[in-house]
């Protein structure tokens, strides 16, 4: 049992090292990036953008750094300069990267046009240079560097943290909403098997799991936002979380911008539509589980002697059939922040998922790399949750 | 008894009547009535978009000048041609758009789900047979891509790829082929291709292990066992007797990922992370649709029904499948 948690936690801390060094890798590796734009602004006369600029925004970007170095600074935070052992530096005139590249034109035979191809090194930069330089104290210790486009020379991790009370707001609501509502709904439609509560219960969950999100967000904005704002009803604000001036809806009312009320009003929608899709989920799979769960011989021991309908299911039935359930809640939540990037997008929601979407968008890598590496580790905890949980609920299930 | 007067018996007394498993599977799929109405469904949308280029009174990219968001059925005063569903922002016909549209995405989706069942069922069926280190490799790679939350990568890996379109190389016969299906240039196609490979690489890993299940408890049964004492290659023994017996998962798995991938492909566009705008696709007009839809709520209805649809329809097939083939199949 130890055994086989220990060996998961190594299997585990692979998964977040490996899933940083390929989301590192998509991302540097390709061509293009943030120095695509200066080439061609270098090339025309308006812009005089001498050698030095652009040595000094490569060093900017620590693109002037070999591969290796470049990623273990940014995973540890080392090398960070000579290394000092008793007064004598170490390593000082190591080369680790070229300041200035020399660049020659080339003829391609193949397309016939010119390429820039690197030649050489016009000025090397050694390890000594990097002492005065800022360094992050590296991904895995928690310090994701400064974010490059989004917000300029902020901590990534201050633009994250600013984001991550809204989404934290968005998914808390709607898992305790759609938990409280699903849960019944799911036991009380299992209960009446074969009702009519149940046939029209199914098939909307049915449709519910088959619609795609972003096209649900639009048909709630146009449901419940444009449409009554057009026609004079009252309407519930779609878009951003909270207002940028005063307004006024008929019936509730004057609402201050950034007053409570307002920021009220802005959760609803967005909230409602993660609700309703975790709703469609976890109500079918705790129906599904109970019908399983109800079929059992102890549920019928239970009828037999004589205990009320009511703890048959309450306390037989329900507490059995909530045990995979368990582990599958805990499962979606890192899900439910990649579900959340759609929901975001939509309602223009400033959480973490849009700040995921503008920074993929806008070359800002340190921020969209230092997401996708919370998303991994929190996907890897909940994995581990998952397998610890399913121990403790159930004391039948034995892992090695 | 000998095996003769089996034979003689069976022959005499056995009089029900014969029924190949494919008319079986067939009857049970009638029962399931919403699967019935999806098929026909699908059925008449594939050759609404097979017939594209005959139907669609306009042309993809036919601007009809002055003439911004016209109501729906406006006739075409000089060639006296329909606007069915009205224009959008910049004069083209939605009507035509969305049936080419509708080609392009539902092309995405079928290869896609093509290559990854087909990819699912290789690795899933050696995997299985082989056991041992071979099957060690691939099932953690299996878990360790399962554990990587997927829409955040697919976002990466498409926004990467979308930038940098010569990355991976593409034969130029297998992109004008691609582009003959879906009506486009070979390299307007080029981006359709991409997505295909990136939904697809992430998608067969369900497969994969569905089959390795499949093969797993194949494994032990007897007619393996005489095929084997037959003399039977490994080969031969996946081809003719694992394969086509771990058949029904694969095919509700593939149905259920039709309606996954015509979803996925939406959603990337509609992020603008997928195919961009001059192409058609249901999820890039649903995108633009938005931004005119305080003035005009029906227009996101037009492309988005159609997806939504869609992923009902193969929904419901997957479930009349499911039903069909093995009830007890829990997907």
């Amino acid at each position: 049992m130890t055994a086989f948690f220990i060996r998961r936690i190594f299997q585990m801390i692979l998964v977040v090292l490996i899933s940083a060094v390929a989301s590192y890798a998509l991302l540097n590796l390709a061509p293009g990036g943030p120095l695509a734009g200066l080439r061609q602004q270098q090339q025309s006369a308006r812009f005089q953008i001498t050698e030095e600029d652009i040595a000094r925004i490569r060093a900017y970007f620590e693109l002037d750094l070999f591969l290796p170095y470049r990623f273990t600074r940014w995973l540890v935070g080392v090398p960070r300069g000579p290394i000092t052992i008793g007064g004598n530096e170490y390593f000082s005139d190591l080369v680790v990267g070229c300041r200035k590249p020399l660049e020659s034109d080339v003829l391609n035979e193949e397309t016939g046009k010119f390429e820039a191809v690197i030649t050489g090194c016009k000025e090397d930069v050694f390890m000594k240079d990097l002492a005065g330089r800022r360094t992050s104290r590296g991904i895995l210790l928690g310090d994701f560097g400064l974010s490059w486009r989004i917000l300029r020379d902020r901590p990534v991790s201050d633009l994250i943290l600013s984001r991550l009370s809204k989404t934290l707001q968005l998914i808390g609501l709607s898992t305790l909403l759609s938990l409280l509502i699903g849960i019944p709904l799911g036991v009380y439609s299992a209960v009446r098997q074969y009702s009519k509560f149940d046939y029209i219960f199914t098939s909307l969950a049915f449709m519910g799991s088959a619609m795609p999100t972003f096209f649900f967000g639009i048909l709630m904005i146009i449901a419940f936002s444009i449409v009554p704002k057009e026609a004079g009803w009252p309407y519930v604000p779609s878009g951003l979380s909270e207002s940028v001036r005063d307004y006024t809806i008929p019936i509730i009312g004057a609402v201050e911008a950034g007053s409570i009320k307002d920021r009220f009003l802005h959760l609803l929608l967005p909230t409602a539509v993660l609700t309703i899709f975790n709703i469609a989920f976890y109500s079918r799979f705790v129906r599904a589980s109970m019908l399983e769960v109800m079929r059992q011989d102890y549920v019928r021991t239970a009828r037999a002697k004589g205990l009320g309908e009511r703890v048959v299911i309450l306390k037989h039935a329900l507490r059995n059939a909530l045990i995979p359930f368990i582990t599958i809640v805990v499962f979606t939540l890192p899900g439910l922040f990649s579900g959340a990037i759609i929901t975001e997008s939509i309602f223009a929601w400033p959480g973490m998922g849009r700040l995921y979407l503008l920074a993929l968008g806008d070359f800002d890598y340190p921020v969209a790399m230092a997401i996708f590496f919370i998303l991994a580790v929190l996907t890897v905890i909940a994995t581990l949750m998952r397998d610890f949980l399913y121990t403790i609920a159930d004391p039948r299930i034995r892992l090695s | 008894m000998s095996a003769a007067q089996v034979a003689s018996l069976s022959a005499e007394t056995v009089t029900i009547e014969e029924r190949t498993p494919f008319q079986i599977v067939m009857t049970r799929f009638r029962r399931h009535r919403l699967a019935m109405v999806s098929l026909v469904i699908m059925t008449l949308v594939l050759l609404i978009t097979i017939l594209a280029p005959v139907i669609a009174p306009f042309e993809v990219q036919e601007l009809s000048v002055n003439k911004y968001f016209v109501p729906f059925g406006t006739v075409d005063e000089e060639t006296g041609r329909v606007h069915y569903l009205g224009t959008d922002q910049i004069g083209r016909d939605y009507f035509s758009r969305l049936i080419y549209a509708g080609r392009i995405s539902l092309t995405i989706a079928i290869i896609s789900t093509l290559i990854s069942e087909l990819v699912g069922i290789v690795i899933g069926a050696v995997s299985g047979f082989f056991g041992g280190w071979i099957d060690n490799i691939l099932m953690r790679f299996v878990e360790f891509m399962l554990t990587i939350p997927t829409l955040p990568l697919l976002l990466i890996i498409s926004s990467m790829l979308l930038r940098n379109e010569e990355l991976i190389p593409i034969p130029e016969p297998l992109l004008r082929f691609m582009g003959n299906i879906m009506l486009l240039t070979a390299r307007d196609s080029r981006n359709a291709v991409l997505i295909i490979i990136i939904l697809a690489g992430f998608g067969w890993l369900n497969a994969a292990q569905l089959m390795r299940g499949m093969v797993l408890s194949l494994r032990e049964q007897t007619f393996v066992e005489a095929s084997r004492s037959l003399g039977a290659s490994n080969y031969r023994i996946i081809t003719r007797d694992m394969i086509p017996n771990a058949m029904a998962p694969i095919i509700v798995d593939a149905s259920l990922g039709l309606a996954g991938y015509v979803v996925a492909e939406a959603a990337l566009a509609f992020l603008g992370f997928g195919i961009q705008d001059p192409i058609p696709t249901w999820g890039n007009m649903l995108s633009a649709s938005q931004e005119f839809m305080l003035d005009r709520p029906w227009l996101p209805l037009v492309p988005g029904l159609p997806i939504f649809l869609c992923s009902l329809a193969f929904n419901y097939i997957g479930d009349g499948l499911r039903d069909a083939l093995d009830p007890r199949l829990k997907l």
